[in-house]
């Protein structure tokens, strides 16, 4: 099958939509199919690989949390169009197609099967509230649409009208499961990881913090290890004298050195207040074979298939924390369960199973003899005032040859 | 300019803006309509294949499934394949509720058919799921008022939606890889 990817984040700044289009290219590359990407990107000397297509530069601006990029205008037009009319794609996936991007371009541009991705979650988005009727005439090409959780579909339900399937981020299971060990969380005691901004309040290290004077009651071994960005001086100060010796500070870590650390851990713990709308890090750990104890929230639990494949514990408690912790580090039988159902649990997140059921996607909207993407004349784009002629249903189906 | 001038003017102005939308309306219904044909489309091509593999698999292996069991799927088969529109959707569903009646291991049936049987169920419910998202789209448009009272797409048929119960929490539940295989 021909598949264009469009990805509408710079492709050499990190970012989870970024990541997703990468694996998702790369598996379908791996299965055998025609895949090409159409992405901006910052630097174009940085896209490498042939089978990426530099769309242009994009203005980042502040979306949903993350930053999106800002790309509109006749240069990225003349650029999606030509991708589109090179590239004979069976079909073309974009993601996330709301704000204006080269996502929503090809949107506007594209003739024939079209899939879309929705990866925001935050509920009450005013960004999405303002583009969501403006763009809605576009966005109803699409002929299917995927959204990567249940927060997603409801983003995209509330703000974009239409319904959408639900498949979601993966995880290259593999490359967490089986490596080296971190040197860093060797030596004596039991090791509880965190991960993530540890000075951004919602993620929760000070619920953890306050946990952990528990946990060192009953394992005066224990020591807790915290990966990730955020303001070392302020660390110090929250740790605080008498937890000083029981924490440690491994900053920022690699992608390799990610997956080294929560195979080291004994217990990988994600104590988020809110905001998440989908535990990508908690399907890593469990790849990793981590046991976790995380917060109840309502992402967390459907990826812990209700506690089944992890402890939940109430979100801010710290009381419940400190006990669930010192709990299952004085049960190893109970984490070699929890470590074994995890990994099971994570396979299915794998991305060849979830890049087959993408497939499944693709081929229920490519309709046998339904004709190719194709670009649509320039004059159809958008349409301008009213000749006297309008055009009805035949620009639909422009696509057949 | 007097204020006739003013007031021909505003007119132009509102008639044009008016023949602007309506035509802008125009395409997106002819859109949409060209949209929910193609899903019905994919929507029939599953639904036909899958009943074609159903009564492949009453034919070839009425001993392994039983023939009791191969006799009522063979029926359902057929009936999905025969009905007249209107009892379409139950047609579907009494096939749908054979299938998954079928037992979870079935010894001696060739792998290809059975993954095909389990493939065809998932494209079916994602077929009927894209399907109807265009019928709600379109209902969704030709509802608005303007559109209404202008009496654009007036004389069009109003897609309806199709309604089986294809088990569709499976595509729904955030739970990957095999949805099925531990849930009561």
């Amino acid at each position: 099958m021909r598949i264009g990817l469009v990805c509408p984040y710079q492709w050499d700044v990190p970012g989870g939509v970024q990541y997703h289009v990468r694996d998702l290219a790369q598996t379908l590359r791996g299965m055998g199919h025609h895949v090409e990407v159409l992405t901006p990107a910052e630097h174009e000397e940085s896209l490498t690989d042939p089978w990426i297509t530099f769309a242009g530069r994009a203005v980042p601006v502040p979306y949903n949390g993350s930053m999106a990029s800002i790309q509109f205008g006749p240069v990225s037009a003349a650029r999606v169009r030509r991708w589109l009319r090179d590239g004979h794609f069976d079909v073309v996936h974009v993601h996330e197609p709301a704000p204006p991007s080269v996502a929503l371009l090809v949107c506007m541009i594209a003739s024939g099967p079209i899939v879309a991705t929705f990866h925001a979650a935050t509920t009450r988005s005013k960004v999405l509230a303002a583009f969501g009727p403006v763009v809605r005439p576009w966005l109803e090409r699409i002929s299917g649409r995927i959204a990567v959780s249940d927060f997603a579909r409801r983003v995209q339900v509330e703000h974009l009208g239409g319904d959408a399937v639900i498949i979601p981020n993966g995880v290259h299971v593999d490359g967490f499961a089986e490596g080296p060990l971190l040197a860093a969380a060797s030596g004596a005691g039991p090791t509880i990881g965190f991960l993530g901004r540890y000075d951004e309040p919602r993620k929760g290290l000070p619920t953890l913090l306050e946990a952990m004077r528990t946990v060192v009651r009953h394992h005066p071994g224990a020591r807790l290890l915290v990966a990730g960005r955020g303001d070392a001086d302020q660390l110090h100060r929250m740790v605080g004298e008498e937890l000083r010796p029981h924490v440690e500070l491994l900053g920022e870590v690699s992608e390799a050195d990610k997956a080294a650390f929560l195979r080291s851990v004994d217990v990988y713990c994600a104590p988020n207040l809110l905001g998440e709308s989908f535990g990508v890090v908690l399907i890593e750990a469990m790849s990793a074979g981590a046991p976790i104890v995380a917060s109840d929230l309502d992402a967390f639990a459907r990826v812990l298939e209700g506690g089944d494949a992890g402890v939940l514990v109430p979100r801010g408690d710290a009381a419940a924390l400190g006990r669930a912790l010192a709990d299952l580090l004085a049960d190893p039988e109970r984490r070699a369960r929890l470590s074994a159902r995890g990994s099971e649990v994570a396979r299915g997140y794998d991305w060849p199973v979830l890049a087959r059921r993408i497939l499944a996607v693709y081929e229920t909207v490519v309709v046998p003899g339904g004709g190719r993407v194709t670009a649509l004349e320039d004059d159809a784009v958008p349409a301008g005032p009213p000749g006297d002629e309008v055009p009805k249903s035949s620009r639909w189906r422009g696509g057949d040859r | 300019m007097g204020a006739q001038a003013w007031l021909w003017t505003a007119v132009a102005v509102v008639v044009l803006v008016l023949l602007a939308w309506s035509a802008w309306s125009l395409v997106r219904l002819g859109r949409l309509e060209g949209r929910v044909q193609r899903a019905r489309t994919a929507l029939e091509t599953q639904l036909r294949r899958r009943a074609g593999l159903a009564a492949e698999l009453a034919r070839e292996y009425p001993d392994v499934i039983g023939p009791d069991r191969a006799r009522a799927l063979a029926a359902a088969a057929e009936g999905a394949r025969a009905t007249v529109p209107e009892d379409r959707e139950a047609a579907e569903n009494a096939l749908g509720r054979q299938l998954r009646d079928l037992p979870a291991e079935l010894p001696g049936v060739s792998v290809p058919l059975q993954a095909d049987l389990a493939g065809t169920g998932t494209r079916v419910a994602l077929a009927r799921r894209f399907y109807n998202d265009a019928v709600r789209d379109t209902q969704a448009l030709r509802s608005r008022r303007l559109l209404r009272v202008l009496r654009l797409h007036a004389g069009r048929p109003m897609p309806r939606f199709f309604d089986i119960d294809d088990r569709l929490e499976v595509l729904a539940g955030t739970s990957a890889g095999s949805p099925s295989a531990d849930r009561p």
